[in-house]
C-alpha cells in the first residue's frame, strides 16, 4: 500500500471531513461564547426623551442658592440642563468627547467643564481649551407648562 | 546533606528511613531536593536586584490570601458593591486591615515590578538566552496592570466609575476593534451592573488563571537559565564561573525572607496609618468630582492624556495617546532584539539613553498627575530629554573619572 504510485483521493476526501469536522465542532463551541459576552440588547438602546427632574423655577431658584443640579438619566447617559442667563434653556449629552468622563456646569466662568482632563466646553456645547475633540452632542429642549404654572423641561434627541 | 541513592539503600529488610523511602518512590523529591541544591545566587555589587522579582511573588501571595479574604463578604453588584466594602471596613473584624493591606499590597506591588523591569533592563539581564524570561515578564506586568485597573472598580465608588469609563473608552480609541473592545469590556454602552460583574470575574478568576500559567514560565525560565550576571561583573572576575555565589537554599532564600518580613511589617504599618478610603457611591449620571484622579501609575498616562492636544496629525487625542503608548510597549518588549551589542557586552548608548528618557517622563509626567508640576506636553518633553542628556553626561563624567568603562 506504502509504494501504491497513485494518489489516494478517497484518504484526503476523509482528511478534508475530517479537518471540516473539527472547525465546525470549534465553531459551534465558540459561536454562543462569543454571543453570551455580547452585550444583552436591554443595555443598549434607551428612551426616545425624558421629563426633567426639575421645573425652569426650581432650576432658577437653584441656581440663586449657588447649586447646580447635577446630571440626570436620560437613555442610559446623563444628560446636562443649563439655564442661560437671558432665560433659554439647553440640553446636552454630558458625556465628554474626550473619554467619556461626565462633564458639570459652571455658572461663575459660564461654561462647561470636565474635571477628568480639564476640558472646557462653551454654553453652545462647542470644545474651547484643553484635549476635548468634538462638541458635545446637544438634545433638544422643550418647554411646557404645567397645570400649577410652572413650567416642566422636556429633552428630546434631534432628529 | 548527604543522600543515600535508593540502589544503594540495604538491599534485604526496611531501609533506613522507610517514610522517605515511601515518598520519593512515589514523588521523586529528591530531583526537587537536587534542583534546590543546585540553585546560586552570584554575589556582586548588584545583588540586592535579585530580590525585586522575589518581592513580587511575595506580594503576590499576599494579595492572593487577602483576596480571598475579601471575595468571602464582597458582593458584585451596585445595589450592594459599595455598602458590602463599607461593611467590611466598618462591621467585619479586622475587615479595615485585610482589604487596606490589599490595596496597599496592590500598590507597592505594581512599584517593585516596575523596579524589576527597570533593574532587569539596567543588567541587561534581558541578553540570549533570556529574551522570553524579558518577555514573560513584561506580560506579567500588564496583567497586574489590569488587576489594578479591575480592581479598582469593584468598590463602586466615584472615583472607581470614573476611572473605569475612562480607561474602557481609552480602549475604545484602538483603530478598527475599538467600538467592539469597549462593548465588551462594558457589556454594553455605559458603565452599567454588567460592568461590575464583568470586572469582578476578570478580577477574581480569569486574570489569576492567566497570570498562575504566565508566572509559571516566567519562572520556569528563571529557574532554566539561573541568575544573570552582568557583563562587568563577569570581566572583573574573568569569568562567569569565577563570580563568587552563595546557595538559593537557604542562604538567599533566608535572606529574601527578611526582606519579606520588613514588607509585612511596612504594609501593616500602612493599613494601621492610612486606612484606604472608600469615597462616595458612584452616582452613574453624577458629573465627575473635582480633582479626579487615578492610581499612581497610571498618573503618567492620564497626565499625558490631558496635555496632549484635541488632533495629532489627523489622530483624535486618545487615539494618538493610545497609539504612542502602544509603539513604547512594543518597542519595551522588544529591547532584547533592539540591544545588538548584549551578547558580549558591547556598548548600548541609545538604548540606554531612551531609557533614561522614559523614566524622567515617567516621574515627570507623574509630578504632572499629581498637579504639582503644570507643564505642557512640549515642556515635558523637553525638561525629560534635557535631564536625560544631563544624567548621560554625568555618568560618562564618572566613566572618565573613575577610569571605568563606558559599558553597561
Amino acid at each position: 500500500m506504502s509504494d501504491s504510485p497513485t494518489p489516494m483521493p478517497r484518504r484526503n476526501w476523509l482528511l478534508r471531513l475530517l479537518q471540516g469536522s473539527i472547525a465546525a465542532s470549534i465553531a459551534a463551541i465558540f459561536y454562543p461564547v462569543v454571543r453570551f459576552l455580547w452585550p444583552r440588547p436591554a443595555t443598549v438602546s434607551g428612551a426616545a426623551e425624558v421629563t426633567a427632574p426639575f421645573t425652569v423655577e426650581e432650576l432658577k431658584a437653584r441656581y440663586a442658592r449657588g447649586e447646580v443640579p447635577p446630571p440626570f438619566n436620560f437613555d442610559n447617559k446623563p444628560c446636562l440642563v443649563v439655564l442661560l442667563p437671558d432665560g433659554e434653556i439647553r440640553a446636552f449629552n454630558a458625556i465628554c468627547t474626550h473619554v467619556a468622563c461626565t462633564v458639570a456646569f459652571r455658572p461663575d466662568k459660564k461654561d462647561i467643564f470636565c474635571n477628568c482632563h480639564n476640558g472646557v466646553y462653551d454654553l453652545n456645547g462647542q470644545p474651547v481649551s484643553g484635549p476635548p475633540p468634538r462638541p458635545l452632542q446637544a438634545y433638544k429642549v422643550i418647554r411646557r407648562r404645567l397645570p400649577n404654572g410652572q413650567e416642566e423641561i422636556i429633552v428630546s434627541r434631534t432628529a | 546533606m548527604s543522600h543515600v541513592p535508593l540502589d544503594t539503600a540495604p538491599p534485604a529488610g526496611l531501609p533506613a528511613r522507610p517514610f522517605k523511602a515511601f515518598l520519593e518512590e512515589r514523588l521523586g523529591l529528591d530531583a526537587l531536593a537536587h534542583l534546590a541544591e543546585k540553585k546560586r545566587v552570584p554575589l556582586h555589587r548588584t545583588t540586592v536586584f535579585y530580590f525585586l522579582g522575589g518581592m513580587a511573588l511575595f506580594l503576590f501571595g499576599i494579595q492572593v490570601v487577602t483576596g480571598i479574604l475579601l471575595s468571602l463578604y464582597y458582593k458584585p453588584s451596585p445595589d450592594q458593591a459599595f455598602e458590602s466594602v463599607r461593611a467590611i471596613m466598618t462591621e467585619v473584624e479586622f475587615g479595615w486591615l485585610i482589604r487596606s493591606i490589599h490595596s496597599w499590597s496592590a500598590n507597592l506591588l505594581i512599584g517593585v515590578l516596575y523596579l524589576h523591569l527597570l533593574t532587569t533592563f539596567i543588567m541587561r539581564a534581558y541578553r540570549r538566552p533570556r529574551e522570553f524570561t524579558w518577555m514573560t515578564g513584561l506580560v506579567l506586568l500588564a496583567l497586574f496592570l489590569a488587576f489594578g485597573f479591575s480592581g479598582y472598580l469593584l468598590p463602586w465608588n466615584q472615583l472607581a466609575f470614573f476611572a473605569t469609563k475612562v480607561g474602557t473608552d481609552i480602549a475604545g480609541g484602538v483603530p478598527l476593534v475599538g467600538k467592539y473592545v469597549l462593548l465588551l469590556a462594558r457589556s454594553g454602552e455605559e458603565v452599567t451592573g454588567d460592568t461590575l460583574a464583568r470586572f469582578y470575574s476578570l478580577h477574581v478568576v480569569i486574570l489569576p488563571l492567566v497570570t498562575l500559567a504566565v508566572l509559571g514560565v516566567h519562572l520556569y525560565l528563571v529557574q532554566k537559565h539561573g541568575m544573570s550576571i552582568p557583563h562587568p561583573v563577569i570581566r572583573r572576575y574573568g569569568g562567569e564561573d569565577r563570580v563568587p555565589s552563595i546557595p538559593f537554599v537557604p542562604d538567599f532564600l533566608l535572606r529574601d525572607m527578611v526582606g519579606w518580613y520588613v514588607a509585612l511589617g511596612l504594609l501593616a504599618v500602612l493599613a494601621a496609618l492610612f486606612p484606604w478610603e472608600l469615597g462616595v457611591k458612584a452616582d452613574p449620571f453624577g458629573s465627575a468630582p473635582e480633582a479626579i484622579r487615578p492610581e499612581w501609575y497610571f498618573l503618567f498616562m492620564f497626565a499625558t492624556l490631558e496635555q496632549t492636544p484635541s488632533y495629532v496629525f489627523g489622530l483624535e487625542n486618545k487615539q494618538a495617546v493610545v497609539l504612542f503608548f502602544s509603539l513604547v510597549g512594543l518597542v519595551v518588549l522588544l529591547v532584547p532584539f533592539l540591544d545588538r551589542t548584549a551578547d558580549w557586552g558591547g556598548p548600548r548608548r541609545v538604548l540606554s539613553f531612551l531609557a533614561t528618557w522614559a523614566v524622567c517622563a515617567f516621574i515627570i509626567q507623574t509630578g504632572v498627575g499629581l498637579g504639582l508640576l503644570h507643564f505642557r506636553l512640549g515642556t515635558s518633553v523637553a525638561t525629560s530629554g534635557a535631564a536625560a542628556v544631563v544624567l548621560a553626561l554625568v555618568y560618562l563624567a564618572y566613566c572618565r573619572f573613575a577610569g571605568r568603562e563606558d559599558r553597561a
